[in-house]
């Protein structure tokens, strides 16, 4: 064992300690005396084999400790992120109750007042949302689906909080707008996604993103009085426009990258 | 606490071929002295240290499969005996079976008998192909040498990534968009068998092997330079033109074998790489007998060639395969790629020479061994070729009965016949 504390000392040797250093350093000695455990059992009895095997094990451990750093720093941001999440649902709901009263018996607007709680709580839904997909885009690939689930109902709970928002302190009566804008919201915060953590085949997303989001924008546009309903429905042809340009651009580019070996081509003339 | 290892694409896909083949790669080396057992035992734990996919136990995860390293005795994985029956002895080990699911995915043997030792390697394909698992023996026996004379620590062998996808490492990013582009279902359609017998559950496996002299290795070396063909090229013609003899094949049917290639060529370094599996196939096909073996032989190098010239030779199907395990949970990948994928036929694994001097023991270079590929199951076969010494040994493993062996050894026979014929015997 002592060889190792050597080999431990004598590699992180001036690494300033911050009580981190420590951890590690703890953390590889009882590894390396693990590994050196389950050799033994495996029948190894040259203890120089095992001691140049064990540390062969470990060839980096700067490299590791900086490794060690940085998941130390996510993993106390974890932690934080969990107390928030642990404690912040009863502190929100006091502090909303709190200001719900306040507000209540202040303004005496008890019929909107409603709103601090549900747009409290529609907002706290978004933040733990959030955290989900951030933590399941973190595992593997096969777990995306879900991250995009949970984003799909993200952009949702905020769309909700904005129309209930917008409904009771405006009264504008064109506000059912703001749903159909939340399924073309779903749309682009499923396109950025599948774009930023390079989902395969993203294009068939988008081609049919496109399609689905071109009525929705017609709807928001023509519902907000902004094009005519006899006109804005040119957004349709313009989105299978748009999706067979998008598809022949994509085909194209492909083009560029298909092999046609000249081999094949000699061997077919031949 | 439990350590996991990822289960690679060529894992997964040899955990697929179960149907087909057993899975076992084997190796026969014998020596004219006497191994020392405990330097072999502390090499071989070093090793299984390196390479932990050796002790684990592969997990059928019906979402993600994965390997699980587990706990070992160097008992369990290294038999020492003194057999009567030496033959049959090698014959027991190397054709048993490990199952993927077992603590250990290799076992060695070693057999003393009067003064010599016969050293048997059997280990599962999911772990490495015939080419790493040619580097691990020359591996074994450098460290071995090594610990042996100098007391250096047997700690030599290569660790690192086992992905497939090293094999796009070293090109350019354009090249590299070409070779992920290149989705293609690579499949042997051929129907064409080897005539076994119909399947029994009373057939087990054997090994069938031939040796063919250095004089004769020579002269199929010197008779493919004048055809302007390799080794390879004049084998195949050979099993091709057997095959028509032995299986009496209309001489104008179009027939196809398919052949193993490493693709480690597209790899510059390789020392960074972890065992693992780098081998793909190409279908050499011929549209038919020829008059006689020379045009057989010249069908097999025009097919060949199609190949070598090949920039992304063996890369075909490799984005389809890694997209069909990709998109849906293994269970449900299994069962799409089963309904695309067709398993050859008739297959061959040039695995190539078998250095002397760098499996050499203690200054004694092997007398006699060879290398072989998994038992296949009929109607599959696949004929494995390996030198050592310039002596070329032809096996076919297969799980059959008595009938098939004797049908086995006639293919031989007319390997042997047209091999001669070809180098002008």
């Amino acid at each position: 064992m002592k060889s190792y504390i050597d080999y431990i000392e004598d590699t992180l040797q001036g690494i300033p300690d911050d009580g981190t250093l420590y951890r590690y350093k703890r953390q590889v000695l009882d590894r390396m005396n693990e590994l050196a455990a389950e050799v033994t059992h495996a029948g190894l009895r040259d203890q120089k084999v095992m001691t140049d095997l064990v540390i062969s094990e470990f060839p980096d451990l700067k490299g590791g400790f900086e490794k060690f750093c940085l998941a130390d720093r996510k993993e106390k941001h974890k932690q934080l992120v969990n107390k928030i999440m642990l404690f912040g649902t009863p502190a929100l709901a006091v502090l909303l109750l709190v200001l719900y009263l306040g507000v209540s018996f202040l303004t005496d607007a008890w019929s909107k007042t409603w709103l601090v709680f549900a747009d409290g709580f529609l907002c706290w839904a978004v933040f733990l949302l959030g955290v989900g997909v951030a933590r399941i885009t973190a595992k593997r690939r096969l777990f995306h689906p879900i991250a995009r689930v949970l984003l799909a109902l993200a952009v949702m709970c905020a769309d909700t909080a904005v129309f209930l928002l917008v409904l009771m302190f405006t009264g504008f009566s064109p506000a059912w707008v703001i749903f159909p804008a939340g399924v073309i919201g779903i749309l682009l915060a499923d396109a950025v996604y599948a774009h930023v953590t390079r989902q395969k085949l993203r294009i068939i997303n988008y081609l049919i993103y496109i399609l689905v989001a071109a009525p929705m924008l017609y709807v928001v546009l023509s519902g907000l009085g902004l094009v005519p309903w006899n006109v804005g429905w040119i957004l349709i042809p313009l989105a299978v426009a748009i999706d067979i340009i998008l598809l022949i651009a994509k085909l194209l580019n492909n083009s560029k990258y298909t092999y046609k070996p000249e081999v094949e081509q000699a061997w077919n003339e031949n | 606490m439990e350590r996991k290892l990822n289960a690679e694409l060529w894992d997964k896909m040899h955990y697929l071929f179960r149907d087909f083949n057993d899975r076992m790669v084997h190796v026969e080396l014998h020596y004219d002295f006497e191994i020392d057992i405990d330097a072999l035992k502390t090499v071989l734990i070093c090793f299984f240290e390196k390479a932990p996919v050796l002790h684990s136990s592969f997990k059928d995860n019906h979402v993600s499969p994965y390997w699980l390293v587990k706990p070992y005795t160097i008992e369990d994985v290294l038999t020492v005996a003194y057999p009567e029956d030496l033959e049959q002895a090698v014959d027991d080990f190397l054709t048993q079976y490990i199952p993927p699911d077992s603590d250990l995915q290799m076992k060695v043997a070693v057999f003393f008998k009067d003064g010599t030792s016969t050293l048997c390697v059997v280990e599962n394909h999911m772990c490495m192909d015939g080419g790493d698992f040619k580097y691990f023996m020359k591996a074994l026996c450098e460290n071995y040498n090594n610990y042996v004379e100098k007391g250096i620590s047997p700690i030599e062998l290569r660790e690192g990534t086992r992905s497939y996808e090293s094999v796009y490492h070293d090109f350019s990013k354009t090249e590299q968009r070409m070779a992920r582009n290149l989705y293609k279902n690579v499949c042997a359609k051929d129907e064409h068998k080897f005539p076994l017998t119909p399947d029994s559950i009373r057939d087990r496996s054997f090994i069938a092997k031939r040796k063919l002299s250095a004089e004769t290795f020579n002269k199929i070396h010197a008779a493919g330079k004048k055809y302007g063909a390799t080794v390879n090229d004049m084998l195949l013609a050979a099993y091709f033109y057997s095959l028509y003899e032995l299986a009496n094949y209309d001489p104008s049917d179009s027939v196809t074998i398919s052949c193993a290639i490493d693709l480690r060529r597209h790899i510059k370094d390789v020392s960074d790489e972890g065992l693992t599996n780098h081998t793909a196939y190409m279908q050499c096909n011929i549209p038919e007998r020829g008059r006689d073996i020379f045009e057989t032989l010249q069908y097999a190098v025009q097919s060949s060639q199609k190949f070598k010239h090949d920039k992304f030779m063996g890369l075909y199907g490799l984005p389809l395969l890694k997209l069909g395990y990709s998109i849906l949970p293994h269970a449900a990948s299994e069962e799409i790629i089963k309904i695309g994928y067709s398993n050859p036929l008739l297959a061959m694994s040039n695995i190539g020479i078998l250095e002397s001097d760098k499996l050499a023991l203690d200054g004694h270079e092997p007398t006699d061994g060879f290398m072989t590929g998994a038992v296949k199951y009929k109607p599959y076969v696949l004929l494995s070729v390996t030198s050592l010494r310039k002596e070329l040994t032809l096996s076919l493993c297969e799980r059959g009965n008595d009938q098939d062996r004797a049908i086995v050894e006639r293919f031989f026979d007319l390997m042997e016949k047209n091999i001669g014929v070809l180098s002008g015997e």
